[in-house]
């Protein structure tokens, strides 16, 4: 009796550990990445070996997708540019003055009228300072 | 019945691994395969002139203009290709970064071109950028 106690002492059961352990990998691995699901892959950005890198993202950051047809879309939702002043209003109210960046996405190919459309409702949401998406380095 | 209990006691302490090893070479497997390289992206920064700043122009002297047109650029209305524009911004840069690069774009350009020359505006570091856009073709 003395000893089967020990063997069970032993052999603790681990299954149920690794379940969740996988469970949580699984979990992570999948919410990681959501912020570039955000981001249109059809849209080919221009490439600018010489640019630098930012590290840090800003929370507040908007995100500005506009492809080579000049749809402008943010997560992938087209937006007329009344709407998307009226969003970077909003985005700018929520920050309480301060400069909320906006990052615009634009294709290689596309004029710049669709930019100037969305530079233009930066200037009306009192935003001055744009920054352009473009390529470092292509994977592969 | 005490043969079994000896066979029992060896197995003590040990842990079947061959079905987790499985599981986790097929994870291992799986994620190889969908994981695709990211491309390093950079993010160039300009500014849009505001009205408020137009008051108290900076002297003419001081700002390079740069119109970016469809098929090239010109630089202080002189018409250049991208190699002669970098060398000559490159000279302009020598002199002061801080100066004001004034880009004037069409509304008929690619992208491509405003990003082409904000690159080598970015390479030869110079950080006053102002972005226009102008109507005519």
């Amino acid at each position: 009796m003395r000893k089967q106690r020990e063997e069970e002492y032993l052999s603790g059961n681990l299954t149920a550990m690794i379940d969740v352990v996988f469970q949580l990998i699984i979990f992570f691995v999948a919410t990681v990445n959501m912020q570039d699901k955000a981001y249109d892959d059809r849209i080919t950005l221009a490439m600018a070996p010489n640019g630098k890198v930012d590290d840090k993202k800003d929370p507040r950051q908007v995100a500005v997708d506009i492809d080579s047809k000049g749809t402008i879309m943010i997560c992938k939702t087209p937006l007329s540019s009344g709407l998307l002043t009226t969003i970077l209003k909003k985005a700018r109210a929520d920050s309480r003055g301060y400069d909320v960046p906006v990052l615009i996405r634009a294709d290689t190919l596309t004029k710049h009228e669709a930019v100037k459309k969305v530079m233009d409702a930066c200037t009306a949401a009192g935003i001055w300072k744009i920054k352009f998406t473009a390529l470092k380095e292509r994977s592969g | 019945m005490a043969r079994k209990r000896r066979r029992s006691h060896t197995i003590a302490g040990e842990l079947n691994l061959t079905a987790m090893i499985d599981v986790a070479f097929q994870l291992l497997a799986f994620f190889i395969i969908t994981t695709k390289p990211v491309d390093v992206v950079t993010n160039l920064d300009v500014f849009r002139p505001s009205p408020e700043k137009q008051s108290q122009d900076q002297s003419p002297a001081k700002i390079i203009r740069v119109t970016v047109f469809p098929d090239g650029f010109t630089i202080n209305d002189r018409g250049v290709d991208s190699r002669q524009l970098t060398s000559l911004l490159g000279r302009l840069a020598e002199l002061d970064t801080t100066q004001t690069v004034l880009i004037q774009c069409l509304n008929a350009s690619p992208h491509g071109k405003l990003i082409e020359l904000l690159d080598i505006c970015s390479k030869l570091k110079l950080t006053n950028l102002s972005v226009v856009s102008s109507g005519g073709a």
